[in-house]
């Protein structure tokens, strides 16, 4: 049996086959119970070769699962214990199918003593048996909790089970980043989520688990898996890395894959030696793992920052607020924007976030605008440029929580509408060109913390006031445009080659 | 064929609902041969990104005949201490030449006629040919590393725009269009733009813009400008709105009757394209109306903007269109094959494109459009570094090469004052961080996101996307 001691890629080949083999003596069996029970109660009839003929398949295709079930072990990574009943389960199964095939054989049948008794137990010990190993085997696949974890109440209470866990896909937010333990709060999460589900005590692939942190420091059959300070050059970080078609790539494709901000959270801890004790505000907080950080929580993390290059880093991670679960906008909400005129598009395939733009509804104004208010948790990007709004729709504006982008240019809104726009957390974009804004309302925007871009250009603000607000908000980037003069200079300060007098060029 | 299928499938679907006659089959038949419902219904492929654009438009100011790179962006001192040497076999290693070059004994090294300065927080180093891009380098991400698999101006240009050296494929801007729809319904979400340099260069074909096998409402509209912008748009003398108005509604009855008869969608796509050249006999002239712009404007501009049809009254004009919500504007400028008389015939090309492609950059930044739309600059591939017919201090000639050429883009969803990749010494192979066509493709989709991966069209037996079976997102490029 050189096949079998050391698992050779023919052994787990024909092993990956156990799930698919495994499922036709399930069929085979209950019908063969089924048959026989309504033969007894007289609602079919049909003779003895039928039965024996099903048995046969049963107990043949009971051993081949049982077969490729043991190849299948050799890969190694299952719980022992469940395996080994499992194991005992699935023999049973097969050997019970056998027997009952014996007895109610035609050549075989009469040849056993007490045959005709043993025929009634012998197939009910083999369905049973089959549906106790089936479930071990469900729970060696996908969990031992996996079948119950949705006990809805008041079952679970019932059953005495312990109140659910919240899903473990959704990493819950963080009321301060900085305070969180960064291995308890931000990397173990992480874990759970995406790798523990192979990697845990009763299912170990590759003999890792990341269930506790004692076992994550252990690392795996091939050695640890991360080495304090060096992120990149961490196994752990590296099979993340790599394209999702190599073999060695993790998770496996077709299981949900780490986010490009959960593998920098990840890389980052370890370059910061891997500490299973400090929390975030202990570390240095490079610029690559903010923007990631800060998704976690509110709370924008501090700490020093490092001079990351930016060119080593990928790219920032979606605002929340165009990623988050938002509910569907009502149907009859849209249609009474979309007679304002207003274009409504959906941010995403995958998301209820609305875009909505004035493009062509020059007219929209004022009183239109409190159509807007009822798509408060859709209405993310919001163009109102060239529209006749002036401060009065802003008091409806200030009701769109998750604005992210506000476009306001080339309207009437003036200083004192911008008041409003105060309490608008998300609001990151926001364009006033064209407007008659002044120095007096650029004073209510200093306020608006989310703010990174500020365009500015023609309007009644001085340089004066923008360098109080830049002072004041040191975060925002303000675009003020070319004026007059700045236009003149630049059209003019340059030279360029001379060309010599046009001569017929050829070729 | 495919028509031909398709026919035959709503023939026999039509038959199956016609004969069981049941309410929801009479339903879904009504809607199916009621044009104006199907018009409403036809949306855009994707209807929505795949995830949140980046991007909302794109303005590809293509280079047409390919702009050298040594003489504008990747500076090769190597090349001025090695000027009138053989290019040696190892680093050619064999690469194949155009027909222009490939009887030629010699290949000598040929170093940029013009200064280099680096430029801007990210150091990029730019020629003294283009002044004004000098000033603007900290809005723009340099690509230095972009390669191609054509060696001759119309398939590679074929390629950059369609995915594909063959002619056939839809191009960029209809994907777009196909995959994302528009965002203005009164204008096409595709425009086209034509302006060229010098005289007598590469032409450009219509197939370049063609929506090839995706429905024909998603083929390139050529604008001109001037007081015509769009052919045989204006109604006739002696035709009025409302007229045209009821001749095209008594014409989209007699469609409505052929599609009963024929089931062709693209009778579907003729009517769609009927609507939507009646509603631009609108947009269109105030759209383009440049009355209203100020002269400073035109000065920063420069002096050609003032002049129809030149590339810098383009870019005023692909910035009225962007502040209109379309979607793709496709700029061509010709002029860049300068395969000999290099030296000056560049100062030509570069005159007519610089102050504009700048300030272009400049305008749309201090609107605060660049936050969402992308400006692309490049040609379809790069030239040699050794010089085509005679090397002399003062003149020489390049010919193609599409190992490496360098492309920058400004705008949204990509880093500021960023240089990507390097080539070798030479200026003739790629040192590291190689840009692909497709990946150049595949990046501008996922800037508008779009999963290039599925957006695709099923002709022919076969799905097709734009970036064929290729192309990875390269992900330091993004912001």
């Amino acid at each position: 049996m050189i096949l079998l001691q050391a698992p050779s890629d023919w052994a787990l080949f024909f092993g990956h086959f156990h799930p698919l083999i495994v499922h036709l003596p399930i069929g085979f069996l209950f019908i063969a119970g089924l048959l026989e029970v309504g033969r007894r109660l007289g609602a079919v009839s049909l003779t003895d070769s039928v039965i024996s003929l099903i048995l046969f398949w049963s107990a043949v295709s009971a051993t081949v699962a049982c077969l490729f079930g043991y190849l299948l072990s050799l890969g190694g990574g299952y719980e022992a214990e469940i395996l080994e009943e499992h194991q005992w389960q699935g023999i049973g199964v097969a050997v019970f199918a056998w027997v009952a095939w014996l007895v109610k054989s035609e050549r075989f049948g009469d040849r056993i003593p007490f045959g005709s008794l043993l025929y009634v137990p012998a197939l009910v010990v083999s369905i049973v048996l089959l549906m106790v190993a089936g479930h071990h085997g469900g729970a060696l696949t996908h969990g031992s909790d996996y079948l119950t974890q949705y006990t809805p109440e008041p079952f679970r209470s019932l059953a005495g089970m312990p109140p659910r866990k919240e899903s473990e896909v959704a990493i819950k937010p963080l009321a301060d980043v900085n305070q969180a333990l960064v291995y308890e709060q931000v990397v173990n999460p992480i874990l759970q989520a995406r790798c523990v589900q192979c990697h845990n005590a009763e299912k170990s692939k590759g003999d890792l688990r990341f269930d506790t942190a004692e076992m994550l420091r252990k690392g795996g059959e091939g050695g640890p898996v991360f080495v304090p300070g060096k992120g990149l050059d961490s196994e752990l970080i590296k099979r993340c890395l790599l394209p999702l078609d190599d073999d060695e790539h993790m998770p496996p494709k077709g299981k949900t894959q780490l986010t490009d901000s959960q593998v920098a959270i990840l890389s980052w801890w370890i370059d910061q030696g891997a500490p299973f004790d400090k929390k975030v505000a202990d570390l240095t907080v490079t610029d690559a793992v903010k923007p990631a950080l800060a998704q976690l929580g509110s709370g924008a993390p501090a700490g020093g920052s490092s001079a990351a290059p930016a060119a080593a880093t990928g790219p920032a991670p979606e605002p929340e607020v165009l990623t988050m679960q938002v509910p569907a906008a009502d149907a009859g909400a849209l249609e009474t924007v979309r007679k304002t005129g207003l274009l409504v598009m959906p941010l995403s395939k995958e998301q209820n976030q609305l875009e909505v733009s004035a493009v062509n509804a020059r007219a929209f104004g004022d009183a239109d605008a409190a159509a807007l208010t009822a798509l408060d948790e859709q209405l993310v990007w919001l163009k109102l440029s060239n529209t006749s709004v002036g401060d009065g729709a802003l008091t409806q504006i200030a009701k769109l929580k998750n604005l992210h982008k506000l476009h306001l240019e080339q309207t009437k809104i003036t200083d004192a509408g911008l008041k409003n726009l105060k309490g608008l957390p998300h609001l990151t974009y926001l364009n006033l060109y064209g407007t008659a804004i002044s120095d007096a309302g650029l004073a209510e925007l200093a306020g608006i913390k989310s703010l990174r871009t500020l365009y500015l250009w023609q309007t009644k603000v001085t340089p004066a006031g923008i360098a109080q607000l830049k002072k004041a908000a040191p975060q925002l980037e303000i675009i003020g445009g070319l004026n007059e003069q700045a236009i003149a200079t630049f059209a003019t300060s340059v030279t360029q080659p001379a060309i010599e007098s046009p001569k017929a060029t050829k070729q | 064929m495919d028509l031909q299928d398709q026919i035959h499938d709503m023939m026999s679907r039509r038959t199956f609902l016609g004969q069981t006659g049941a309410g929801i089959g009479t339903l879904a038949l009504a809607s199916l041969l009621n044009p104006g419902a199907a018009l409403a219904a036809s949306g855009p492929a994707l209807g929505k990104p795949h995830f949140p654009p980046k991007v909302k438009r794109v303005i590809y100011l293509f280079q047409s005949g390919a702009p050298s790179q040594l003489e504008l962006f990747d500076y090769k001192p190597r090349l001025e201490t090695m000027w009138g040497q053989e290019l040696p076999e190892s680093v050619r290693k064999g690469q194949r030449l155009t027909g222009m070059t490939a009887g030629q004994s010699r290949f000598p090294l040929a170093a940029s006629a013009f200064k280099f300065a680096q430029h801007g927080q990210s150091r990029a180093w730019v020629s003294e040919l283009l002044p004004y891009t000098s000033r603007v380098v900290d809005d723009l991400c340099f690509i230095k590393t972009m390669h191609t698999e054509a060696i001759n101006h119309d398939p590679a240009v074929t390629f950059i725009q369609t995915g594909s050296q063959q002619a056939g494929r839809p191009s960029f801007g209809s994907w777009v269009s196909y995959g994302l729809g528009s965002d203005n319904q009164n204008m096409p979400a595709f425009v086209v733009l034509l302006s060229k340099g010098r005289n007598g260069d590469q032409p450009l074909y219509a197939k370049l813009w063609s929506n090839g096998f995706l429905p024909s409402v998603h083929q390139g509209v050529v604008f001109r400008s001037g007081p015509d912008p769009v052919f045989y748009l204006n109604n006739p003398p002696g035709i009025d709105r409302t007229s045209r108005r009821r001749m095209l509604d008594y014409l989209a009855k007699l469609h409505q009757e052929q599609v009963k008869h024929v089931l062709d969608p693209e009778i579907d796509n003729r009517m769609q394209q009927y609507e939507m050249a009646y509603r631009m006999q609108a947009s269109v002239p105030e759209t383009l109306d440049l009355s209203k712009e100020p002269n400073y404007i035109f000065d920063l501009y420069g002096p050609d903007s003032r002049q129809p049809g030149t590339f810098a009254a383009n870019c005023l004009l692909a910035r009225k269109l962007i502040e209109k919500d379309v979607k793709f504007v496709q700029l061509y400028h010709q002029g860049w094959d300068q395969h000999g008389n290099l030296p000056n015939d560049i100062k030509v090309q570069t005159k007519s494109v610089d102050q504009a492609s700048a300030a272009l950059v400049m305008d749309l930044k201090q609107r605060g459009l660049l936050d969402d739309t992308l400006v692309i600059w490049g040609g379809e591939f790069g030239r040699t570094n050794y010089s085509q017919g005679k090397l002399k201090k003062d003149n020489y000639g390049r010919d193609h090469h599409p190992r490496c050429y360098t492309i920058w883009m400004a705008g949204a969803g990509i880093k500021k004052s960023f240089v990507y990749g390097e080539t070798d010494e030479f200026g003739y192979n790629i040192a590291r961080d190689p840009v692909h066509v497709h990946d150049f493709q595949a990046t501008v989709m996922h800037l508008m996101g779009v999963d290039h991966e599925k957006l695709t069209f099923k002709h022919q037996g076969r799905r097709y996307r734009l970036t064929d079976v290729h192309g990875k997102v390269i992900k330091p490029l993004l912001a």
